[in-house]
């Protein structure tokens, strides 16, 4: 039996359940729009509580007083939630199919399937996909779907065209137990980033459209209130920055144990470090003072760019090319 | 720009600024630099700062490049040098910015441990008077008296780890996650502790790299390496006095044709070690990704390479240079150049230059090209110079020719004398200079030998600064405060024995999705209680 092959059908096999999560999803989202009257009613109960107590204790948070701001996440209609459920079943099994590639591709090579850059996008799509399946159900994120199945179909479609590289052995540098530490952690860590910028990104609209009501509501209106999205997209972001925190720790170790040192400002290490230092830029806007959540929001949306830059420019483009040249292009 | 016409003719008067001394000025310019804001403009200004060093090419990691750039860059490269761009993590900004954040971010640590030392010994506060107004709240009523009713809320927070405090009869307050700040000053202080390592590694440390042939044996002094770096506080007479003999090199690579052509699959280097001169030797393998310590430096194997064996005799015979030669890989399939310099040469010194083909292409129709990185079809193509090896004396590399002062060794009809020789052969030279041949082909290993005493101080503070990460990430500050009160009666029912009302109140510093649940459990905790007889 050819394991890299059955790898290989087995990733088809995933874009294809993918694809069908995907019309599964905005076929939800369809449903979930929210008729006027549902919403009008609700917004008359925000009532505002205490605007401040004793001791300096912060105020209480203000409940906005715009239209559709509650959030309707309860009053899902039945049609809404089955479609929903068949998505998320749908998605529950390609994910199942693309991690059981990238075991076999693993298995097929004997060391950890991410060692080349076809690997690597494939792994990190897996990630990407175990991560929302596991957070899913329980947090009644089926609105998320489609913005996480395209972008992995995306990153799975240009991996197999662009970056498809044969099974085959490493190099010298990359065979190290800490190639599995590093590297794996680093694409969980992209999994959360991932997850954190498509919530933090619905976040945006959602805001948008509370403070400017639209004349007709959609399927933001029956999304979670921008305030809860927010800080759903934070808690995401901040389990990725603590993992990219241990990836750029742990890359720095391995250097040391290949190249003899564990800093060198190679254009990986400044990527790693120019994320790592936006995303610290993020949390701690997060935390100072006076600043507007929504500019929070606009430095960890540049984070998640240059995680892009970091991923495609750095290890394609050759003004790049440092002592990490693994891509295998 | 033109003058405004339209511009009022009185000017809008200035802002007022509170007039400051020199003193009031610091202090100011002092709160400024030390706020958080400020510690986050310098963050994202960092982070812009890095990314020059990723796009133009960096002298630390290959000034070769860096020249190649300059070259075809003739125009702007003297300014962009100026300016710091080949030495950006070097360059007076960059460490501007991180020196400024660094001060922003002591300047920050102290008052903020001195806070928290505060805080850590201080009281939960008082129980504000409405509780519903708090943004989790709930209310139970109870027949348990109110001693008892704030008895048993003091046992589900005290589960919950709160620090609790009774400022009055009928309330409770409860206070947790102060390892929340503690964390988030050893993350702060963390940082600094990784700039100390990487300031005591630039100081104590040092690098020499050294190319060893197989066969050869080199012992480690400042002198012998081929080229040193120590830092600035380094004593040379503090190297580790090491022999190390390189016995055999093996190298592999990928031969299966597809996109992998080529590639390095394997390098490993069989050594010989003594500790000192004289000590026993040992057998040791070093290769990538597996250093060798010896000494408390460690010796990485970075690099590799060809180093033909060549030896060059005059016309009698008399042999003038034997020695393997390493030439310097120029691509992937291992085209290497390489220089031999025979001074002894009468009647004027020989220099001997050009490339070593681990496979050569046969035919050269494209000049001198190698197929595949390993030694299938060695073979070595080499121009010879003649004339005055080092003009005005001056220190030159041994794999760079000089001929300024040379002229080329032409055959008879005037054409260049070129020269190409596979292992065994020999050329004889025009005009009775003697002779070149190519004995064989060994290996070389390009050694780097290193010693960081700042590594382990930066790795500790790295993870010392994850773990306060986690902890000032995951843990929440959080007040809950209980208040009991008397109700003569239960407020649905006409008439009946006196109850307890019990309003439970909770409040977060931090966006904090568990508050709720704290706030819940005491609830149900007395909810449950009441049931009972
Ligand atoms: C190297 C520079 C710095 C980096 C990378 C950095 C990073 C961070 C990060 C990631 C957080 C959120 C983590 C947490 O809450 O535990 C944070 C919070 C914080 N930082 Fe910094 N910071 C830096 C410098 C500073 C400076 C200079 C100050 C003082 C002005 C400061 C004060 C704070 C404060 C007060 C918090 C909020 C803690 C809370 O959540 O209550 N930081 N910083």
């Amino acid at each position: 039996m050819n394991l890299a092959a059955n790898a290989n059908i087995a990733l088809y096999s995933s874009m294809i359940v993918y694809t069908l999560a995907m019309l599964a999803f905005t076929w939800h989202l369809a449903a979930r729009v929210p008729t006027i009257e549902g919403v009008r009613v609700e917004d008359r109960e925000a009532v505002l509580v205490g605007s401040g107590s004793r001791d300096g204790e912060p105020a209480a948070p203000e409940t906005p007083s715009t239209p559709y701001a509650a959030g309707l996440v309860g009053e899902q209609t039945l049609k809404s939630r089955q479609r929903g459920n068949i998505a998320l079943m749908l998605t529950y099994l390609a994910t199942a199919l693309l991690v059981s590639s990238v075991l076999m591709r693993g298995l097929a090579v004997s060391r950890p399937p991410w060692g080349n850059m076809f690997e690597f996008a494939t792994a990190a799509a897996a990630a990407v996909g175990v991560a929302y399946s596991v957070l899913a159900k329980r947090n009644h994120w089926e609105w998320l779907g489609v913005f996480i199945v395209a972008p992995i179909l995306l990153v799975l479609g240009l991996s197999l065209t662009e970056l498809y590289t044969e099974a085959g052995e490493l190099m010298p540098a990359l065979k190290s137990y800490w190639l599995g530490i590093h590297v794996s952690v680093a694409f969980i860590a992209v999994a959360m980033f991932t997850i954190g910028f498509a919530i933090g990104a619905l976040y945006l609209v959602r805001r948008h459209r509370e403070e400017k009501p639209p004349a007709k509501p959609n399927f933001i209106e029956s999304l979670p209130t921008s305030a809860a999205l927010e800080r759903t997209s934070y808690t995401v972001n901040m389990v990725g920055f603590i993992l990219w925190t241990f990836t750029l720790i742990a890359g720095a170790i391995w250097a040391k144990e290949a190249w003899g040192a564990y800093w060198q400002w190679d254009p990986k290490e400044v990527w790693t470090f120019v994320i790592w230092t936006v995303y610290a830029a993020y949390m701690h806007s997060r935390a100072t003072a006076g600043v507007d959540a929504r500019k929070s929001m606009y430095i960890a949306l540049a984070g998640f760019v240059a995680v892009i830059i970091n991923f495609t420019l750095v290890n394609l483009v050759s003004t790049f090319v440092g002592m990490h040249n693994y891509s295998g292009m | 720009m033109s003058t405004d016409l339209r511009a009022p003719r009185t000017a809008p008067p200035e802002p007022a600024l509170p007039r400051l001394g020199p003193v009031g000025l610091l202090r100011w310019a002092w709160r400024q630099l030390t706020s958080m804001r400020t510690a986050l403009f310098l963050l994202l200004l960092l982070s812009v700062a890095a990314v020059p060093g990723s796009i133009f090419p960096q002298r630390n990691i290959d000034a070769g490049r860096v020249a190649d750039y300059m070259a075809q860059n003739p125009t702007t490269s003297p300014w962009l040098d100026r300016f710091g761009f080949f030495d950006v993590y070097s360059s007076p900004w960059f460490s501007a910015i991180y020196l400024l954040l660094f001060i922003s971010l002591i300047g920050c640590i102290v008052p903020r441990t001195k806070v928290h030392v505060a805080a850590l010994r201080s009281t939960p506060p008082r129980a504000p008077a409405r509780l519903h107004r708090l943004p989790e709240h709930a209310e139970v009523t109870t027949t348990l008296s109110p001693e008892e009713a704030l008895a048993e809320a003091r046992t589900v927070l005290k589960a919950k780890r709160f620090r609790l405090h009774a400022h009055d009869a009928t309330s409770v307050s409860g206070e947790s996650g102060y390892l929340r700040e503690t964390g988030n000053l050893v993350f702060h202080l963390a940082l600094t502790g990784i700039i100390v390592g990487m300031a005591v590694g630039h100081l104590l440390g040092w690098r020499g790299d050294v190319i060893l042939a197989e066969g050869d044996r080199f012992a480690s002094s400042a002198g012998t390496y081929n080229t040193i770096s120590p830092g600035p506080w380094v004593d040379d007479e503090s190297l580790p006095p090491f022999v190390l003999g390189l016995e055999r090199l093996d190298v592999q690579f990928n031969e299966t044709p597809g996109r992998g052509f080529g590639m390095p699959r394997e390098f490993t280097a069989y050594t010989s070690l003594q500790e000192s001169p004289g000590a026993p030797v040992t057998r040791q393998a070093v290769s990538v990704n597996h250093p060798l310590t010896v000494g408390g430096a460690d010796i990485f194997l970075l690099g590799n390479g060809y180093a033909p064996v060549i030896t060059v005799r005059d016309a009698k015979g008399t042999v003038l240079y034997r020695e393997s030669t390493p030439f310097l890989a120029q691509d992937g399939n291992y085209r290497s150049v390489g220089v031999i310099k025979v001074p002894s040469a009468q009647p004027k010194q020989l220099g001997i230059t050009g490339f070593f083909l681990p496979t050569a292409e046969p035919t050269f129709a494209n000049g001198p090209v190698s197929l595949f990185p390993d030694a299938k079809n060695p073979e070595v193509a080499l121009s010879i110079w003649e004339g005055n090896l080092f003009p005005g004396g001056a220190p030159q590399s041994v794999y760079t020719l000089n001929t300024e002062e040379m002229k080329q060794v032409t055959k008879a009809d005037g054409s260049p004398a070129l020269v190409r020789l596979k292992p065994g052969q020999t050329y004889e030279m025009p005009g009775g200079r003697g002779s070149i041949t190519l004995e064989r082909v060994k290996r070389f290993a390009g050694l780097s030998v290193r010693t960081d005493p700042g590594a382990p101080i930066s790795l500790v503070s790295a993870i010392l600064a994850t773990l306060g990460l986690i902890l000032g990430l995951v843990i929440k500050r959080r007040r809950v405060f209980v208040r009991v009160r008397r109700e003569p009666t239960a407020p649905d029912a006409g008439a009946g024995p006196p109850v307890t009302v019990v309003s439970i109140g909770g409040l977060s510093k931090d966006s904090d999705a568990g508050l709720a649940a704290i706030v819940q459990a005491v609830h149900d905790h007395l909810a449950e209680r009441k049931d009972r007889p």
